[in-house]
């Protein structure tokens, strides 16, 4: 097993790439649950949706962007349905049976994707601008991977400024801090989490987009990624930004170079990472909040 | 009221066994495919129940337990030459061993941590087994030998005998796990689930109980996967998808949680439910969602829970005409 930096780089890059889309998908889930928590175990149908989507935008418009911009809101939107429709009627039933209707929800969007899309796996191009490679450390690397890591980014820092300089940012940390007191102070929770979740719900879309010309698209691909996004929200630290990002880094760094360097113990690699981190801060990376 | 709850229980397992039995003497080929399926699906889902309907404890990994005692078995039978009596004990061992060690861990998290936790186990499980080659990988592996029932006359090889092996086993199971839920272990668990604060204010080791259920239902779990194994004389990975744990769920929850009973007779609706849609439609899972989505909204307490209360309603209206 070559061990040069430029073996090593690269891994690094594909890395950054996992823990990009990983950020994308669990940042939602993390904010959502460490707001109301709840969380939507149909997330991975989202990310799932975002990708189908994406595809068939490309393939009617042809171009990639008009794609990458409206599948998050097409996703948005159906989050939004779900949540006017189903969510407001779970609000008084306890926290189980919340996770247990969207786990159904999650047979009920496998098979619509299959009756829509059918069975087959399929390919996306990507953008022609970033179509090519680029030269790095001597080795050629796909100029898209390179577009994810900075949409990651993007989102990282638009996030934590909306977070930060917003008046639904500042009713988000309070919420996310303490509910009851935010609540009895006149703040408007309900409708903060609606509007979060609504926005989880699109960053899981554009995921799926995004990851749609690296990874195969196929019915169920939601599955194994919202595991790790779910490892990410647990080992970041429920309700906070920074949190899904730091967790989301490390998973992402650990599937790649355990994939990498042991494939048949890639898994056990993320469980004792994850052990590890809930063994010495059972509160998550960036704990936040108390409830 | 206790003694209503029990004969109540009783009454539904009788009917249940009684049906079993009719089923079986008239059932053909296929039919005995099916019950021999059914009553792999009850012992994983009474195991499941124990762990959910009792103690509170939601594990959408279950099938890593599952999937490890078919493993096992196969292990032993195929890749090693035993005899699939011995096969049968040995699962459930290494599958108790794995729920230990996955357990003393996992029920540190409370409530949707722990959901979260069990379902990275069960994927997991699902991608060793997918990624190792001793386990022939994604092919899977065949060769796996039933029991030999020869010494009782029976030959476990044709499929009306082995779905009898498989039933009878499914009811000693019940017998068992009934007995467990009864006696203070399981009264404790249930008390647990109901206050966790309150019975570690009075001194209860409520940790070890959770592991030790964890274990227990790991177990049963193994037993049911090694009867998997030997049924389908074939195992591979997707024994240990998230759908196996769903399916698993969805019958605990149809069924009617927290009874025993109403999982063994929900695997019995869901198998003949999944048989029939897949029949008609190719997209059964939709329907299957839909249903669960509905039992959950409209019906917590399941097959069960339903009769249970239109009993009620039944008793009560007599009391009233008094």
């Amino acid at each position: 097993m070559p061990l040069d930096p430029a073996f090593i780089g690269i891994q690094l890059l594909n890395g950054l790439q996992l823990a990009s889309l990983l950020f994308l998908l669990s940042v939602g889930l993390s904010v959502v649950f460490g707001l109301m928590n709840f969380i939507n175990l149909a997330h991975g149908t989202l990310y799932m949706l975002g990708a189908f989507i994406g595809l068939s935008l490309a393939r009617w418009t042809g171009s990639y962007w008009i794609a990458l911009a409206l599948a998050p809101l097409a996703v948005a939107a159906v989050g939004a349905l779900f949540h006017v429709v189903l969510l407001r009627r779970l609000q008084a039933a306890t926290p189980m049976k919340q996770v247990l209707v969207t786990f159904g929800l999650i047979f009920i969007g496998l098979d619509s994707v299959r009756y829509i899309w059918g069975n087959r796996t399929h390919g996306m191009a990507p953008p022609e601008l970033f179509a090519g490679a680029v030269d790095i450390l001597g080795q050629t690397y796909p100029a898209y991977r390179l577009l994810v890591i900075g949409l990651g980014l993007v989102v990282l820092v638009v996030l934590i400024f909306g977070l930060e300089r917003t008046r639904l940012g500042a009713v988000v940390r309070a919420g996310v801090d303490d509910r009851e007191t935010a609540m009895a102070l006149g703040v408007d929770v309900e409708r903060a989490f609606f509007i979060v979740f609504c926005l989880g719900c699109g960053l899981a879309g554009l995921a799926g987009v995004v990851a749609a010309p690296v990874l195969s698209v196929y019915p169920g691909m939601g599955m194994s990624v919202l595991i790790l996004a779910l490892i990410v929200v647990v080992v970041g630290g429920p309700g906070s930004i920074g949190g899904a990002a730091l967790g989301a880094l490390l998973i992402g760094m650990a599937e790649t170079f355990g994939q990498v360097l042991v494939p048949e113990f890639a898994s056990v690699v993320i469980y004792a990472v994850m052990a590890l981190v809930l063994l010495l801060r059972p509160g998550g990376l960036v704990p936040v909040g108390r409830h | 009221m206790a003694m209503g709850r029990d004969r109540w229980r009783a009454v539904a397992a009788g009917v249940l066994a009684l049906a079993a039995a009719v089923a079986w003497s008239r059932a053909d080929f296929f039919g005995h495919e099916l019950l021999a399926q059914i009553a792999i699906l009850a012992i994983f889902a009474m195991s499941l129940d124990l762990l959910v309907g009792y103690a509170g404890l939601v594990s959408l990994g279950h099938a890593a337990f599952y999937g490890i005692g078919a493993y096992a078995t196969a292990l032993f039978t195929a890749l090693w030459g035993g005899s699939a009596w011995l096969a049968m004990p040995f699962s459930v061992v290494v599958a108790a061993a794995a729920a230990l060690l996955v357990g003393a861990f996992a029920v540190r998290l409370a409530g949707v941590f722990f959901i979260m936790i069990t379902l990275a186990i069960g994927q997991m499980t699902y991608a060793y087994f997918f990624k190792s080659a001793a386990f022939g990988g994604d092919d899977g592996l065949a060769g796996i030998a039933r029991i030999d029932l020869g010494w009782i006359g029976l030959n476990a090889n044709e499929p009306a005998h082995f779905a009898l092996f498989a039933l009878v086993v499914a009811g000693l199971v019940y017998l068992a796990l009934d007995r467990v839920t009864r006696a203070p272990f399981g009264r404790m668990l249930v008390a647990i689930h109901d206050n966790e604060s309150r019975l570690r204010a009075l001194g209860c080791p409520v940790y070890r109980y959770k592991v030790a259920v964890f274990t227990l239902a790991g177990a049963v779990a193994g037993l049911a996967g090694s009867l998997a194994a030997q049924h389908a004389m074939f195992i591979s990975p997707e024994l240990l998808t998230w759908t196996t744990s769903g399916e698993a769920l969805i019958v605990v929850i149809v069924g009617g949680m927290g009874s025993l009973i109403g999982p063994a007779a929900g695997a019995a609706i869901v198998i003949l439910l999944a048989d029939y849609l897949s029949g008609e439609t190719e997209y059964w899972m939709f329907f299957m969602g839909a249903f669960f989505v509905a039992v959950v909204l409209l019906a917590g307490d399941g097959l069960y829970g339903a009769l249970r209360q239109l009993g009620r309603w039944r008793g009560a209206a007599g009391r009233r005409a008094q």
